[in-house]
């Protein structure tokens, strides 16, 4: 039997609520070490990638953020009791830097559009000439997501600023469509999320051109991971 | 290790955005590249080995586009090599994209979806 | 190509099933591929693979730094 794993928190004594897990099953705290842990068994070998388990996953790990400030496990998350004791064993420290980092914060999220054009026009080339009509077009393509590229550091830096000292922590994502530029995510903390929101709004207003969505407060996904990290 | 009592209560996620239909169009890209069954823990040694081979693989076509990009615009190339560049760097793209294929990888499972803001796994 | 969220309502535009779309998509952009990881045993080989994997990112991220330096000194020199 193993155990699906929601998130991890410093200590806390019991969930709030019952809560219903992934495939309608119990969630129950599992505590080891300085850690509690709200899990659920699991029988199966693979979680089904459905909307409704995708939501449970979601309501379960958000039900811990009015007590304490969570870190989520990734989705789909199947474990053996073991194998989360040696993680939480070989991964404490880490864990408990983490949380620090965290503690008090929600994640607020930005998304931003910008629908433009990035390459310029396609030239003519010679219908008998493939291979050169090949490397024109990388060319475009290239030169395309350069330009795309550079705009989107731009508006990631001026974001940044506009929103100063209300971030603790910040994310940002690469985004594989063309039209969605840039993802934030932002480490807020609960008090200041108010501050935070009437930043963004003044900010949204000085770039008519870009389309916002805003969401939050959520727990903190864009921060929990703590082996696959790069500052660029 | 809990929260205070005059922390304020984090409310529900709320979403805002004027562009409702934009963001759906652009998110839906999240939920069709999603397998039906995940299991984080059990990929398989082969497919980890596959995808590093490819990665390297694609990062290095990736150059070498640029690289024929870059001679071609430079103008020390005749048309007939730059027409011979251009077809083998086609086949080599094709190859890759069967190669990806046949082990059931996407561009982002070689983390190669080089986004603005540096390489994120 | 069928997906495992084919049964979310793909509405028309505007009004209010869109917005609850868009409040799945968006919960499900939080959810899925965010959060801890853990290496099992299974993965122990993998997660080597994964190690040398992460190595690699960074290694061909200054591969790909450092080149588009040298091209932006191109571009300088030869407009000099």
């Amino acid at each position: 039997m193993k155990l699906y794993a929601y998130c991890l928190t410093e200590g806390i004594d019991s969930p709030a609520e019952s809560l219903t897990g992934i495939n309608g099953s119990t969630v129950r705290l599992l505590n080891l070490n300085d850690f509690s842990l709200l899990v659920s068994d699991f029988a199966g070998d693979t979680v089904p990638v459905s909307r409704d388990n995708a939501l449970a996953h979601a309501a379960v790990v958000r039900s811990v953020l009015d007590q304490t400030t969570p870190l989520p496990f990734r989705f789909g998350t199947l474990v053996t009791q073991q194998q989360l004791e040696n993680y939480v064993t070989t991964r404490r420290d880490a864990l408990q830097a983490k949380l620090e980092l965290v503690r008090g914060c929600v994640e607020m999220s930005v998304k931003i559009i910008w629908d433009r054009p990035w390459t310029e026009e396609p030239p003519v080339t010679e219908p008998d000439k493939p291979g050169t009509a090949f490397l024109v077009e990388k060319r475009r393509e290239l030169l395309g997501s350069e330009t795309r590229a550079e705009e989107a550091k731009k508006i990631a830096r001026w974001l940044t600023e506009r929103l100063g000292e209300a971030v603790r922590e910040k994310e940002f994502r690469a985004n594989s469509t063309d039209k969605l530029l840039l993802t934030a995510a932002h480490l807020v903390e609960r008090s200041r999320v108010e501050e935070y929101r009437s930043l963004l709004k003044n900010a949204r207003l000085e770039r008519p051109e870009l389309h916002f969505l805003a969401s939050g407060p959520w727990p903190p996904y864009s921060f929990a991971n703590i082996d696959l990290e790069f500052k660029s | 290790m809990e929260l205070s009592p005059e922390t304020p209560r984090p409310a529900e996620p709320e979403i805002e955005t004027s562009h409702v239909e934009e963001f759906v169009e652009q998110l839906r890209c999240v939920t069709d590249s999603l397998p039906s069954r995940i299991n984080i823990d059990a990929q398989s040694v082969e497919q980890g080995l596959a995808k590093l081979v490819l990665t390297l693989i694609e990062f290095i076509r990736r150059l070498l586009e640029k690289q024929a990009v870059r001679r071609m615009e430079g103008g020390d190339l005749s048309p007939e090599q730059i027409e011979e560049l251009g077809l083998a760097l086609m086949k080599l793209e094709a190859k890759l994209h069967e190669l990806k294929t046949q082990f059931g990888l996407t561009d982002e499972d070689l983390n190669l979806d080089l986004g603005p803001i540096g390489r994120l796994i | 190509m069928s997906s495992p969220f084919d049964q979310v309502i793909i509405s028309e535009s505007g009004g209010e099933l869109e917005e609850s779309e868009l409040s799945l998509l968006e919960t499900l952009d939080h959810v899925l591929n965010r959060g801890l990881v853990i290496a099992g045993e299974i993965t122990i080989s993998v997660a080597d693979i994964d190690l040398v994997f992460l190595g690699l990112n960074v290694l061909l991220s200054s591969v790909e730094t450092a080149n588009d330096v040298l091209r932006r000194r191109e571009a300088s020199d030869a407009s000099a």
